[in-house]
């Protein structure tokens, strides 16, 4: 029995046109401390599992077990980065970090003020905590959903692309950030991400979840990344076991595009 | 809208970037704040425009009615002659302006207030629960187009006193407004805002202080503008039937007394009161909106 446990996962939609079904036959298996990434093209269902996982919604099917305990809504033991940050707009960037944390925490104001200061550090937004979230860039946002994701210190971490809206340099930080934490808290995290960002996903994961297209999306392929950590981002890149990985990564995202690119080219 | 906003932004970031060269930022605000007398001289040039239009019809109209109609002149004459002695009081049915406006205030005022006290909740029940909607919708869309007025007599049933059944008129004006934009203040909060609350198991108290109001107020304010301008309108028209003081006494008495000059210096009056009012409110609902 693993730590979290994805059992035959289906989730539909009612629309006006019936029931649309986004994901299903959906098994996944993640260990205590295993770092996942989800890869797959747009719109095929990966914030609709993250979101089960979450407990945000219900599945139509199958079940998602958190250690043995079937998923009901939401709770303190999984925090997540939403797809488009989630912040309310009319609280400071402190105050958007301190009621997540005031609600799910159990300790004194002052801990709870130390903790959300913390936060901000680890996000480098210290000068800008009592700005309204209107007033931060995009990227400042995301990095405001990851603090208030990382504060109630969750036992798993759910991102939904978490760094998407991030320059490269920013991006880079981040990463790092996240793989600190991860091995401060003894690589006992459980972190699951989404990304469409290949090299990310080979640089911090130990597995790849590689999806259909949907609709009623499956995995396709589920890609281990064998590299040991820590992992250096510049020397990794150069490894054959590396380069191995993206070109098949690479093949399963694109085949599909390449051979219609063909196809146009021919006819003309 | 959005244009000016980046425009202002933009001139802001400028200002504050050169700083170090001060020549330049001196020249920057001069020309910023020229700009903006030149667009309220423009807009107050307008006004004008429009009220020497409305006086001149206003003239013609006296002309041909041979005085029936007083003139603005007349008219301004007794306004003045009205404010410059506004809390006079030579017993019930004969009192300064300020007093008749006071006591007609003070109606709308608690009238409102407990309006709108009630209707706040009830309208945060009807936006946050279908079964809250499906109970009072129905009632509100049923009595929301009664006239105000037609309440009259059952508060002076109820309250056996025509004072007390004016502020009941203006109490029921008050809840109307107030209700349908809480509601649907309360109604429209987006589901990304609901996503935090449960996702971070925010208590109930909690998702109300910190999502729920905060997202709701600006349409809540917008109600509560809405609803203190129709009891405003109401207050006249109530105190017409229920006489003693106020306002709208104030403006059937003078037409009985037959000095139109006191009806339309009232009229003004109404306007201006009323117009503060709403500017208030304005004010308020500007303070409290924030931008997305
Ligand atoms: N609430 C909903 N009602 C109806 N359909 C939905 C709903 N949520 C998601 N879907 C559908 O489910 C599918 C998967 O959506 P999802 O948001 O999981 O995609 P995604 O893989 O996260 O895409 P992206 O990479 O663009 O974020 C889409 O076709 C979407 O239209
Ligand atoms: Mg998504």
């Amino acid at each position: 029995m693993s730590y979290l446990e994805i059992k035959n996962l289906e989730i539909s939609f009612p629309t006006p046109k019936g029931k649309y079904i986004a994901v299903r036959d959906i098994n996944l298996s993640i260990e205590k401390g295993e770092i996942i990434s989800i890869i797959g093209h747009s719109g095929c269902g990966k914030s609709t599992i993250m979101n089960a996982i979450a407990g945000m919604n219900t599945p139509t099917g199958g079940s998602v077990e958190l250690m043995g305990k079937t998923i009901k809504g939401p709770g303190p033991d999984r925090g997540i980065v939403f797809q488009n940050y989630s912040l309310l707009p009319w609280m400071s960037v402190y105050q958007n970090i301190y009621q997540a944390v005031d609600a799910v925490m159990d300790c004194s104001k002052k801990e709870k003020q130390e903790i959300v200061l913390q936060n901000l550090e680890m996000v480098n937004l210290m000068q800008h905590k009592d700005k309204l979230p209107g007033q931060l860039s995009g990227g400042m946002k995301q990095r405001v959903a990851i603090a208030r994701a990382f504060a109630i210190n969750p036992g798993v971490l759910l991102l939904d692309e978490p760094f998407g809206a991030l320059d490269a340099l920013t991006k880079g930080t981040m990463q790092l950030e996240l793989l600190k934490l991860w091995n401060l808290s003894g690589r006992d995290k459980t972190i699951i991400m989404i990304t469409h960002d290949i090299e990310e996903a080979i640089f911090l994961s130990d597995r790849i979840v590689v999806m259909n297209d949907g609709p009623a999306a499956t995995i396709k392929e589920i890609e281990h990344v064998h590299l040991a950590r820590p992992r250096n981002k510049i020397e990794i890149v150069k490894t054959p076991e590396y380069i191995e990985l993206r070109d098949r990564l690479l093949h399963l995202l694109t085949d599909k595009f390449s051979i219609e690119d063909m196809g146009m080219v021919y006819k003309k | 809208m959005t244009d000016t906003e980046t425009l202002t932004a933009d001139i802001e970031t400028k200002g504050v970037s050169k700083e170090s060269n001060g020549g330049e930022t001196t020249n920057y605000k001069r020309k910023a704040f020229f700009s903006n007398v030149l667009k309220y001289a423009k807009s107050i040039f307008f006004a004008c425009v429009g009220l020497f239009l409305c006086g001149g019809l206003w003239e013609w109209l006296s002309s041909y009615t041979e005085g029936d109609l007083p003139t603005p002149a007349a008219t301004f004459t007794v306004f003045f002659e009205m404010l410059s002695d506004p809390f006079y009081d030579y017993g019930p049915n004969d009192k300064g302006i300020g007093l008749q406006l006071g006591s007609s205030i003070g109606r709308v005022l608690l009238g409102f207030s407990i309006g709108s006290v009630i209707a706040i909740p009830i309208g945060i029940l009807m936006g946050a629960s279908n079964i809250g909607k499906q109970i009072f919708y129905p009632i509100v869309q049923l009595l929301k187009p009664v006239s105000p007025l037609a309440w009259f007599p059952i508060g002076l049933v109820v309250f056996k006193d025509s004072d007390m059944a004016t502020i009941f008129i203006i109490f029921i004006t008050s809840l109307w407004s107030t209700l349908i934009n809480t509601a649907f203040g309360v109604g429209s909060i987006p589901q990304d805002h609901k996503n935090v609350a449960k996702a971070f198991g925010f208590s109930k108290m909690r998702y109300l202080r910190k999502i729920l109001i905060p997202y709701a107020l600006p349409h809540i304010i917008t109600g509560l503008r809405l609803s203190i301008g129709v009891a405003w309108l109401v207050i006249v028209a109530g105190e017409m039937l229920s006489g003693g003081a106020g306002i709208g006494f104030f403006v059937w008495d003078s037409w009985n007394a037959l000095s139109l000059e006191r009806v339309i210096s009232a009229i003004l009056i109404i306007g201006i009161v009323g117009l503060l009012f709403d500017k208030l409110f304005t004010l308020i609902e500007n303070k409290v909106s924030y931008k997305a």
